[in-house]
């Protein structure tokens, strides 16, 4: 074997088990070299696409626009993908679009220039971001979902005094009446009337059990959870979600923290709640940012979010933790009306430091810690 | 027998006064634990009714401190929570019965 076959061979290995497609085109745009990757790729055979125009690799749009790039290069040296690598479409022999990064380079050599394109699948990469985008609408559903839950909770809790002072009302008045007249009333047309206010009373009351059965169905979980996990994770997903990476988030984190019992998902919910106000409250600031701590007071677990937003004004304390107090075009106000009553029913609270004159808000999450419970050990 | 009805929302507890008087029953209505606790001190004959969301001194506490008494009275707790909340308050009570809003004469009277 001479030199000039042992380079050739070698090459030809690494054509074949490049992970990468490969291909090489002459100054015609015809294709010289089209390795093992490239056809599970696209497809082809070598055989079929070596002396074609590269452009059958390409779908419709990109092949008419391909032979004016070129042309254009060859003639002002403007690079337009030439060492700098892009996300483009490939077509499959069956004409399937896939997306791919090509990357390109250009080599002088003796029959004239040549292009070299390295050529990466991007389907599982848009898998992925594909699966995060179906993660947070699920994210964004169950919110909403247990959001009408705790409404439902709330709008039975707040029908049912009103619904016990009636129908209390209606049965004094009928006993009355009935002390009144004896067991032959003089006017059976009044306990005839009294009779009907009560049956009516009895079925709202029967419809707020069942709104309350279909609530309480779900059992609410408690188990031993290390808040700091929980954190990270509503992080992530709220600046996930709001395309926020412009977001600087600040941890400060107390070394060991003991757990707390709590609904992992519940309290997430409220993270996130908080989070994503805070995220939107920073929209305005020039270098927006957040803060979350945690601390131990001996009882309670604290988890503080301070935001880099304008405060709240005093006149919306009043109201803040209010069902469908919102000042945003597309809030429902639900958000920390929900948060406040899922502390509350973890034995905690959700309290608030307004901020204001240039400073932010600071929400805080209190949740108890058993004084004997077990602290995390680092 | 005397009964005290504690119940911060003033239509709800007008009407248990106003009911449970028809009963026969001497029957006193206060807003909050506090003014319960400076205008009487109940006895062993008597009843109290209690709400267990009260504002200032929540329902459960002074149903614990009404426990400690030499002779306590007699304690029905109502609510209109939700029934995770009202066991989370009951948890170191599960004697005491509990009656849910909305609240009947039938339920009333069956723990009288
Ligand atoms: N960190 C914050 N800084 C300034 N204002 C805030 C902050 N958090 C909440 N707010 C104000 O409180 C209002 C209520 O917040 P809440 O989360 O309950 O509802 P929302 O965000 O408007 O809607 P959603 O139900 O989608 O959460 C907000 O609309 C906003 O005006
Ligand atoms: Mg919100």
């Amino acid at each position: 074997m001479n030199d000039q076959t042992v380079s050739e061979a070698r090459l030809g290995s690494i054509l074949a088990t490049a992970v990468d497609g490969i291909i090489v085109i002459d100054d015609k745009m015809n294709v010289l070299v089209f390795n093992a990757a490239c056809e599970r790729l696209f497809g082809y055979y070598a055989t079929e696409v070596i002396g074609r125009n590269v452009k059958v690799l390409m779908p419709e749009g990109y092949a008419s626009q391909h032979d004016d790039y070129v042309r254009n290069y060859m003639r002002t040296g403007e690079k337009k993908i030439i060492g700098i690598g892009r996300e483009v479409s490939a077509r499959h022999k069956d004409g399937t679009v896939i997306p791919i990064e090509l990357s390109v380079g250009e080599a002088a050599t003796t029959p004239g220039r040549q292009f070299v394109g390295i050529l990466r699948d991007l389907r599982p990469r848009k898998a992925v971001e594909r699966r995060v985008s179906q993660l947070q609408a699920q994210l964004v559903h169950l919110a909403r979902v247990s959001a009408m839950d705790e409404m439902g909770a709330a709008i039975a809790h707040e029908l049912n005094q009103p619904l016990t002072a009636v129908m209390l009302y209606l049965q004094a008045a009928e006993r009355s009446l009935k002390k009144l007249n004896g067991d032959s009333p003089h006017d059976p047309a009044i306990a005839n009337l009294l009779q009907k206010g009560l049956r009516e009373a009895d079925r709202a009351s029967s419809i707020i059990q069942r709104m309350r059965n279909f609530v309480e169905r779900r059992e609410p979980e408690r188990r031993w959870i290390d808040i700091v996990n929980l954190i990270d994770d509503s992080v992530d997903l709220t600046l996930l979600g709001a395309n926020a990476n412009t977001v600087r988030v600040r941890r400060r984190y107390e070394e060991s923290l003991p757990d707390v019992e709590a609904d992992p998902v519940q309290i997430q919910q409220i993270l996130v709640n908080v989070l994503r106000n805070a995220v939107e409250a920073s929209r305005g600031a020039r270098e927006p940012w957040l803060a979350v701590s945690t601390a131990f007071t001996g009882s309670s677990v604290t988890v503080s979010v301070e935001d880099s937003g304008p405060g709240i004004p005093s006149e919306v304390m009043p109201t803040l933790f209010k069902a469908f107090s919102t000042g945003k075009r597309t809030g429902m106000g639900l958000g920390l009306a929900i948060s406040r009553t899922i502390a509350q029913n973890h034995g905690g609270d959700l309290t608030v430091d307004p901020g204001g004159n240039g400073r932010g808000a600071t929400f805080i999450l209190t949740l108890p810690a058993k004084a004997d419970a077990p602290r995390r050990a680092d | 027998m005397a009964v005290f009805v504690i119940e911060d929302d003033e239509a709800v507890r007008d009407a248990l006064v106003i009911l449970l008087s028809q009963f026969g029953h001497q029957v006193s209505g206060y807003p909050d634990a506090e003014s319960f606790l400076t205008d009487v001190l109940p006895g062993e004959d008597d009843v109290v009714l209690i709400d267990l969301g009260l504002p200032g001194l929540p329902g459960n506490q002074l149903l614990r401190w009404l426990n400690a008494l030499a002779a306590p009275p007699r304690v029905v707790v109502i609510s209109g929570q939700s029934q995770s909340a009202i066991l989370d308050a009951m948890r170191d009570f599960s004697a005491v019965p509990v009656l849910r809003k909305p609240l009947t004469v039938g339920s009333l009277s069956a723990v009288l």
